[in-house]
C-alpha cells in the first residue's frame, strides 16, 4: 500500500515537472506559446487581454508564477518596463536572468518602427526602442514564434522536434492566412484611418493603410477638447471612415468624434480573447481584418 | 467620335448623289465636273480628318503621360540587412539572383524591413549571449545605469505658527510658505551578473534655505542566489510595514502618517546593515525578511538615537556604542499576498523591530506592526484608472525609558504606545484621484516628561491629486490636527492646507506593488 502511494506521488511529481512552465507578460505571447508548446506547456499571461499593457500592476501573485517559470516571454521593448523589473527582482529566478535562454525578448531581431531620433517626454510616453505594439503584424508574429521555438527547444530538448514542428505549422498557417487577409483588405489599400492610440502602426503597414489621425494628442496623453476639434476636422477633410479603439480606451470620446464626423468606431484589440471568438492569434487577426473591412465597406 | 459618325453619312451622301446623276445621263461634262468636285471635297474631308486624328493622338499621349505620373512608384526596395558574412562568401546575389517567389503567392509572407532574419530558420544568436547587459529587463537599453530625478515642492498655509511641530516627517512641509524637502536623485543598474545596485540621494532645502543632502539609500543586492533567496547590504529602508519602505514620490498624501513619523522616526527607519529575504516555495506569494542594521542615530529614531540636543523623551541620552550583536536593531517581517479576484489584490504583512535605546544603559525598544493593502482595478482600466486603494497600518511600541546619562532623570518609565492610520484613495477618472486618511497615535501619559513628542494626536486628511502624466502631479491637501493635552501641554487643534507640485525626470521608475 505504502509503495503504491509512493509510486503515485512520484508519478504526480513527474507529471507536474513534465510540463514546461511558461509565463508571458502579455496575452499575445501566451497565445503563440500555446500554439507552439501545445499540451507540453503550461502558459500563464500576466496582463489581462483587455488591460492597458503599459499599466499592469506588479501583483505579488505574478512573483509566484515567475519563480516557478522555465521560460518568460516579454516584449523587450520597454512596454512592460513599468511593472516587470520589480517582479523579476523579487522572483529571483536564475532561468530568467538577462541573457539566460529562458528569457525570450520578443522584439529581438525585429526592426521596430518609430524609433525616436531624439528622446524627450515632451513628445508624450515615447518608447526609446521604438513602437512596441508590433505583434499585430503576422510576419513579425512568425519571427516571435521562432524565438519561442528556440527557447522551448533549449529548455526542453526532449521535445525540441515537437516545438519545431508546431513552429513550422504556425508559419505555414500564417503564410496561407496572409493571402486571405491580404485579399480581404486589398480593396481598401491606401485608405487613411484614425486610432485612439498609436498602436496599429504595424497592422496598418502590413495591409497598406495609413493611420494618420490619433485621438490622443501625444502617446499616453488624454485627448483635450481642442485636440478633438482638430481631429474632427481632419477626419472630415481626409474622409476617414474608421476610428480604431481598444477595450481600455475611452470609447465615449471616440463615439463623440464618430457622431460628429460620420466615421465608425471599430472595436479592436491587440490581444487574443479581448474580443469574442479570438482565442488564438489567427482568430484574432481574422476578427481584426473582418472588422476593419466591414467598417470600410461603405 | 465625330470621325466615326461622319463616315457612314459621307458614304450615304455619295450613293444618293450617284443615283441622282444616273437619272440625268445627258451631260457628261457636268458629270465629270461633279466628279472632280466630289474628289476635291473627299480630299478636303480626308485632310481635315487626318488633322483631327493627329490632334487626338497627341491628346491621348499627353493623358497617358499624366496617368503615369499619378501612379504610385513601384514598391521601394526595402533595405535588407545582410546576414553576417561567413569566412568566405558562399553566395553572391549580385551574380546569382535569389529565387523569385512562386507566382501564386499574391501577398508577401516575409518582410526583411521588420524582421531581420528569416523566421523559418531561428538562430540561437537572436537571444543575447549571457554576459553583462546594462540595466534590468524591460528597462531602457543602451545604458549601464538608470538615472531618475524627482523633485517635490510644497506650498503650505497652516494655522500653526510653527509647522515643524505639527508635521512629523522630515520630507513633510516644515514651514508656512514654500518648501523643497525632497529633491531626489535615484540611480540603479546591474553591477555584474551577480549583483544589482541602487542609490537614492536626497537633497533638501531647510527652513533657512540651506542645502543639505542625505544618502537615503545606497545598497547592493544579489540577483542569482538559489532557493528564492536574496541578500542586500548597505544603507536601506528597514522592511517594516508598507509606508516606511516607500519613497515620498510614491505616497498618496503630502506628509507621512503620524504613526510612522512618531514611532519609526521623521526620516523613516533606515540604516546601514544587511538583509536576507526569502520567497517561500508556496503556491501563493509569501516572503520572509530579516534585516540587521546599526539602529543608531536619527534614522533609528526609537533605538540608539541620541536625539536633538542630546535628549530623548526628556532624558539626557547615553551614546551607547556597538559592543556586541545585541546592540544592533533586528527587523523580521513576513508578508503575503492574494488575488481575491482577477481585479482585486490584497497584500498583508507583520513586522517587528527590536533594539536597544539611548535613554539608559540597558533599555530596549520593541515595535510591532501590521499592515494591509487592498487594490481594485478593473480589467479594462485606461492608463491605470479607475482604481481604489485602501492602505492601513497599526503599530505598538514598548519603549523602556531609562534615567538617562548619569541617572540624571528622576525616574525610569515604560511607555506602551500605539497608533494607526487608514487611508482610501479613489482614482475616479483618468489622471484624477481623491484620498481620505485618518491618523491616530496614543502615547502613554507621563507625569514627568514634558516632551511634545509624547502628545497623543489625531489627524484627518483629505486630498485631490491631478496627474497630467505619470511623470508629474499636482496635489491639494487639507489636514485637521487635534493634539490632546498632557500634564504639561494644553490641547489644541490646527488646520493646514498644502499644495504640492512634483516632477520626475529620467528612467521610467518601475514600482513594487
Amino acid at each position: 500500500m505504502k509503495s503504491r502511494i509512493i509510486i503515485l506521488l512520484a508519478a504526480l511529481v513527474c507529471t507536474a515537472h513534465a510540463k514546461l512552465n511558461v509565463v508571458t507578460t502579455l496575452p499575445d505571447y501566451a497565445a503563440l506559446a500555446r500554439e507552439i508548446g501545445g499540451y507540453k506547456v503550461d502558459v500563464t499571461a500576466m496582463a489581462k487581454p483587455t488591460e492597458d499593457p503599459h499599466f499592469v500592476d506588479a501583483r505579488p501573485s505574478f512573483i509566484v508564477k515567475l519563480r516557478a517559470a522555465d521560460v518568460l516571454i516579454e516584449g523587450g521593448a520597454e512596454l512592460e518596463s513599468g511593472w516587470l523589473p520589480p517582479l523579476l527582482q523579487t522572483a529571483r529566478n536564475p532561468k530568467l536572468a538577462p541573457g539566460a535562454p529562458g528569457l525570450v525578448q520578443a522584439s529581438d531581431g525585429i526592426r521596430l518602427l518609430e524609433v525616436p531620433a531624439t528622446l524627450s517626454r515632451a513628445g508624450g510616453d515615447v518608447h526609446a526602442s521604438g513602437n512596441p505594439h508590433f505583434m499585430v503584424d503576422p510576419i513579425i508574429a512568425k519571427a516571435v514564434a521562432a524565438h519561442i521555438v528556440t527557447a522551448f527547444a533549449t529548455a526542453d530538448p526532449a521535445n525540441a522536434a515537437f516545438y519545431q514542428a508546431n513552429g513550422r505549422e504556425f508559419g505555414t498557417t500564417i503564410d496561407a492566412k496572409l493571402q486571405e487577409w491580404g485579399r480581404a483588405l486589398l480593396p481598401y489599400r491606401g485608405l487613411q484611418l484614425a486610432a485612439y492610440h498609436d498602436d496599429w502602426l504595424y497592422f496598418a503597414r502590413r495591409f497598406g493603410f495609413e493611420i494618420s489621425v490619433f485621438l490622443e494628442p501625444k502617446p499616453g496623453v488624454p485627448p483635450s477638447p481642442a485636440h478633438l476639434a482638430a481631429v474632427i476636422s481632419l477626419i472630415k477633410e481626409k474622409h476617414i471612415k474608421a476610428i480604431l479603439v481598444e477595450p481600455f480606451h475611452n470609447r465615449k470620446t471616440a463615439e463623440k468624434v464618430a457622431s460628429s464626423t460620420g466615421a465608425k468606431v471599430v472595436d479592436m484589440a491587440q490581444y487574443p480573447e479581448a474580443l469574442p471568438d479570438t482565442a488564438t492569434y489567427v482568430q484574432l487577426i481574422d476578427v481584426l481584418v473582418a472588422r476593419v473591412s466591414a467598417a470600410l465597406k461603405n | 467620335m465625330y470621325y466615326r459618325k461622319s463616315v457612314p453619312i459621307f458614304i450615304t451622301s455619295i450613293l444618293i448623289s450617284l443615283r441622282l446623276h444616273a437619272e440625268e445621263p445627258a451631260s457628261n461634262e457636268a458629270i465629270q465636273k461633279q466628279l472632280l468636285e466630289m474628289q476635291k471635297s473627299i480630299q478636303d474631308i480626308q485632310t481635315r480628318h487626318q488633322a483631327e486624328i493627329d490632334t487626338l493622338k497627341k491628346q491621348i499621349e499627353e493623358q497617358q503621360e499624366f496617368i503615369a505620373a499619378l501612379k504610385p512608384p513601384a514598391p521601394d526596395n526595402l533595405p535588407v540587412l545582410p546576414d553576417p558574412p561567413p569566412a568566405f562568401p558562399t553566395s553572391d546575389p549580385a551574380l546569382v539572383p535569389p529565387a523569385m517567389p512562386p507566382a501564386s503567392e499574391l501577398f508577401p509572407t516575409t518582410d526583411p524591413s521588420v524582421v531581420a532574419n528569416s523566421p523559418s530558420a531561428p538562430t540561437p544568436g537572436l537571444i543575447p549571449a549571457p554576459g553583462l547587459i546594462g540595466g534590468s529587463v524591460g528597462a531602457s537599453k543602451g545604458s549601464y545605469l538608470n538615472i531618475s530625478f524627482d523633485a517635490i515642492f510644497v506650498g503650505a498655509a497652516s494655522s500653526a505658527d510653527d509647522l515643524s511641530t505639527l508635521e512629523v516627517g522630515d520630507h513633510d512641509p516644515q514651514q508656512n510658505g514654500f518648501n523643497a524637502r525632497n529633491v531626489e536623485l535615484a540611480l540603479d543598474g546591474a553591477v555584474d551578473p551577480y549583483f544589482e545596485g541602487a542609490a537614492n540621494i536626497v537633497f533638501k532645502l531647510d527652513n533657512d534655505n540651506e542645502s543639505s543632502f542625505e544618502v537615503e539609500e545606497a545598497f547592493g543586492q544579489t540577483t542569482s542566489l538559489p532557493f528564492g533567496l536574496q541578500m542586500k547590504g548597505g544603507q536601506f529602508f528597514t522592511p517594516f510595514g508598507r509606508s516606511n519602505q516607500s519613497h515620498p514620490h510614491r505616497w498618496d498624501f503630502i506628509d507621512a502618517p503620524l504613526v510612522n513619523g512618531m514611532m519609526l522616526g521623521p526620516d523613516g527607519l533606515r540604516g546601514v546593515g544587511g538583509q536576507l529575504a526569502w520567497v517561500m516555495p508556496l503556491p501563493f506569494y509569501a516572503q520572509a525578511l530579516i534585516a540587521v542594521q546599526n539602529g543608531q542615530g536619527g534614522t533609528a529614531y526609537s533605538f540608539r538615537n541620541p536625539g536633538d540636543d542630546g535628549t530623548f523623551f526628556g532624558r539626557p541620552t547615553i551614546d551607547r556604542k556597538t559592543d556586541g550583536f545585541s546592540d544592533l536593531a533586528f527587523t523580521p517581517r513576513l508578508e503575503t499576498s492574494f488575488d481575491l479576484t482577477p481585479t482585486q489584490t490584497v497584500l498583508a504583512g507583520v513586522s517587528a523591530a527590536f533594539g536597544p535605546n539611548d535613554t539608559g544603559d540597558d533599555t530596549n525598544t520593541r515595535i510591532y506592526g501590521v499592515d494591509l493593502f487592498y487594490k481594485w482595478k478593473p480589467a479594462d482600466a485606461e492608463g491605470g484608472w479607475p482604481f481604489v486603494k485602501w492602505q492601513s497600518e497599526a503599530m505598538f511600541r514598548r519603549f523602556e525609558a531609562g534615567r538617562g546619562l548619569d541617572d540624571a532623570f528622576p525616574a525610569a518609565e515604560t511607555f506602551n504606545d500605539w497608533g494607526a492610520y487608514s487611508q482610501v484613495v479613489w482614482g475616479f477618472s483618468k489622471g484624477w484621484a481623491v484620498g481620505l486618511r485618518g491618523d491616530y497615535v496614543n502615547n502613554d501619559a507621563s507625569s514627568i516628561t514634558d516632551d511634545p513628542s509624547r502628545q497623543s494626536r489625531y489627524r484627518v486628511s483629505t486630498d485631490l491629486t491631478w496627474y497630467p502624466s505619470e511623470f508629474s502631479k499636482l496635489r491639494l491637501q487639507y489636514n485637521h490636527d487635534i493634539l490632546e493635552s498632557t500634564d504639561f501641554l494644553p490641547d489644541s487643534d490646527e488646520d493646514s492646507l498644502f499644495l504640492m507640485y512634483e516632477i520626475s525626470l529620467g528612467a521610467h521608475g518601475a514600482h513594487n506593488y
